[in-house]
């Protein structure tokens, strides 16, 4: 088989693994070396779906031995197959990073045989690039599930980032798509992983020449809309893999349907407005110190569709608002809506040096069309309605491209306004219920 | 009204600064040759260009102000906006008024106009970190031709010198007719002129390779090249391989 066709294959197949940061590393150049990390990360092309492309994201192979129902290299779809060898990794990777089309690599793959042997040709490949090739570019690498400790922890020398994918937010999901795969098979080597960056955290503390393991951390992968989890189990789940197991980042995936298993939804296009969401809901959880408790319970255990979860926030919790520009500390500012982590810092450095006016607020970059509902200026509300919940949303939505608005032109010529179902007008009329 | 005008070089305009403040005059505009257009209202005053004395403001700016105030300066002096030179002046008197406090007066339309330009150049600068596109040439010269909108060719340089240390590499502005060329040893910007390239052998099969790769990647569930182009804006197309 041509390289040719093995690339357009193996990575249609990687296609639906969302991470493709390349942040978070310090790696630098060696003497005689090639490449190096870009802490910010940089991404390099946008595709067609308008998501970047920074890192060469492929599968070794797409021959798998599972079978779970909600992917597309299962082992019952009829697909073509191939496999790479080491050697054609490394060759793209170089030739495309000499050329500056990619900021390193994101190597993933299939099950190909058994767990081992799949994370040793992966371990093979990026042992290659680092030592024969001098690569010092970016590597993000799998973990593979059940592959044997020693194997994940050798590869952490080697990556910059590991991941491995939960995929299905509870247990009960898995049992019923991915009948092979056990929670705990996921667990464990997460918290090895977990447990060797910190421990070599401390070590650098002390040495500063301990060698690096998966310097820009672990990640991992959700699919969004493939079971019946709501958004707060997620969100809990969430809450727990950041706090346990320290993770970076974990990616939300609106499942793609792309089989027609019985124990799927029936959809035609991905969830993309509840992935939004959830990462919405994530940046909130990361850098504006809120946690999942707050943002959804019980009774709303999934987000609202009309509105951000942060003003959703804010519209259930009135009583806290508004708040003066001028006097709020910084976490207060970044619970407004309308003002991110960008503008509060902003607000805090500008009012060091004079007090802020309501026009200041606009040059400083606050979104004022959400914000000026919850904020005074100088001790003046800007919002022009009754701080109540239900006058605030109709505001913002009325602000919004998809609202259409509940009402119409009346006409002399109709006695109702159709926008009130028939038997509604009946009742109205006979004022039976 | 009372222009000074300078030769386009950030010396030059150093220089300007210079003068404005130990003639005691305040110059209406600080404008580069290249830029001005004769007015029959203002006086003119063309500053000769002298590193002592750039140098002079040089310092003052870093010791003053701020380093961060210096990087401000020179990014909004690389967006060659013909009111750069005028932007700039109006900031520093703020700056050697205020002391490194002035970054933080975010409200003053002095202070915001130079982050604005500022933040748009450091964009653009690493937007092309991402974009340039290196062919290899016969010879085993690695060629980038770009044309970005500021002059950030000498901003790139630095990150792809210390990235592609082993290469023979050319990062060429092709508008300004200027570019960046590097021995793996170091970086010099210089004039450049471009006749005719001959690719390598392996170039146009790691191209298509590169193509085929671009294509495959995406999701045609989630098609949405509206997002696409805001991320990428179309302007920078023409010389990406994959979309060319």
């Amino acid at each position: 088989m041509q390289l040719l066709d093995k690339l357009r294959i193996l990575a249609a197949a990687a296609k639906y693994d969302v991470s493709c940061s390349s942040s978070g590393s310090t790696r630098k150049n060696t003497p005689g070396g090639l490449g190096n990390a870009s802490y910010s990360g940089i991404c390099h092309s946008w595709t067609s779906d308008g998501r970047c492309i920074s890192l060469l994201k492929i599968l070794f192979t797409n021959y798998c031995v599972y079978d779970c129902a909600y992917c597309v290299n299962r082992v019952s779809n009829d697909l073509p197959r191939a496999l790479f060898t080491p050697e054609e990794v490394v060759a793209l990777t170089i030739n495309f990073y000499r050329r500056n089309y990619i900021e390193g690599l994101f190597l993933s793959s299939a099950v190909y045989k058994n767990p081992s042997y799949t994370m040793e040709l992966l371990l093979k490949t990026v042992k290659k690039l680092r030592e024969e090739e001098n690569f010092n570019g970016y590597i993000h690498l799998k973990a593979i599930p059940g592959a044997d400790f020693s194997l994940i922890e050798e590869a952490g020398k080697y990556a910059d980032r590991m991941s491995v994918n939960v995929e299905l937010p509870s247990s009960e999901g898995l049992k019923l798509l991915a009948p092979q795969k056990k929670h705990e098979a996921i667990i464990k080597p997460m918290s090895l992983l977990s447990s060797k960056i910190t421990e070599r955290k401390e070590e650098k503390k002390k040495y500063k020449q301990a060698p690096k393991f998966v310097p820009a951390g672990q990640s991992t992968q959700l699919i969004v809309g493939a079971t019946p989890d709501s958004d707060l189990q997620i969100m809990k789940l969430t809450e727990n893999l950041y706090g346990q197991f320290k993770l970076k980042r974990i990616y939300y995936s609106a499942y793609v349907p792309v089989s027609n298993h019985p124990h799927l939804p029936n959809i035609s296009a991905p969830p993309l407005l509840r992935e939004h969401r959830l990462y919405q809901a994530d940046w909130l959880l990361r850098f504006y110190g809120f946690s999942a408790g707050e943002l959804l319970d019980a009774d709303n255990p999934n987000f609202a569709t009309d509105l951000d979860p942060k003003t959703d926030w804010a519209l259930r919790n009135l009583h806290l608002f508004p708040v003066e520009i001028n006097r709020a500390d910084y976490e207060m500012l970044l619970r407004v809506p309308g003002i991110g982590i960008k503008s509060a810092k902003r607000i805090v450095a500008a009012r060091q040096v004079g007090p802020l006016n309501y026009s200041d607020l606009k040059k400083i970059g606050v979104v004022l069309k959400r914000a000026k509902y919850f904020i005074t200026c100088r001790g003046r509300y800007y919002g022009a309605t009754v701080v109540e919940p239900e006058h605030i949303r109709n505001k913002l939505l009325a602000g919004s491209k998809s609202y259409q608005p509940q009402y119409q032109q009346l006409s002399l010529f109709s006695l109702y306004p159709d926008i009130f179902a028939a038997d509604e007008q009946l009742s109205r009329i006979t004022g039976e219920l | 009204m009372l222009d000074y005008i300078y030769d386009g070089s950030f010396d030059g305009l150093l220089t300007a600064v210079y003068e404005a403040y130990y003639r005691k005059e305040t110059p209406e505009r600080i404008m580069s040759e290249q830029c001005y257009q004769e007015n029959l209202l203002s006086t003119k005053l063309y500053v000769e260009t002298d590193t002592v004395k750039a140098n002079k403001v040089y310092q003052a700016i870093k010791n003053k102000i701020s380093y961060g105030a210096l990087k401000n300066v020179f990014y909004v002096f690389l967006s060659e906006l013909p009111e750069a030179g005028t932007i700039i002046y109006h900031y520093l008197k703020l700056g050697w008024k205020i002391g490194n406090q002035v970054d933080k007066h975010l409200t003053d339309d002095r202070v915001l106009t130079v982050h604005d330009i500022s933040r748009k150049v450091g964009r653009e600068r690493h937007l092309m970190l991402g974009f340039i596109r290196f062919r290899q040439l016969e010879g085993n010269i690695y060629y980038a031709p770009m044309e970005p909108q500021y002059n950030i060719v000498g901003l790139v340089a630095g990150h792809f010198a210390s990235r592609l240390a082993d290469q023979n590499w050319i990062i060429h502005d092709v508008r300004r007719g200027i570019g960046a060329v590097y021995n793996r040893k170091e970086w010099i910007i210089t004039n450049i002129d471009v006749k005719e390239l001959k690719f390598s052998e392996e170039e146009r099969n790691y191209q298509q390779l590169w193509k085929e790769y671009f294509n495959n990647i995406a999701i045609k569930h989630r098609f949405n090249p509206v997002l696409q182009k805001s991320n990428m804006p179309t302007k920078y197309w023409k010389h990406l391989v994959e979309l060319t």
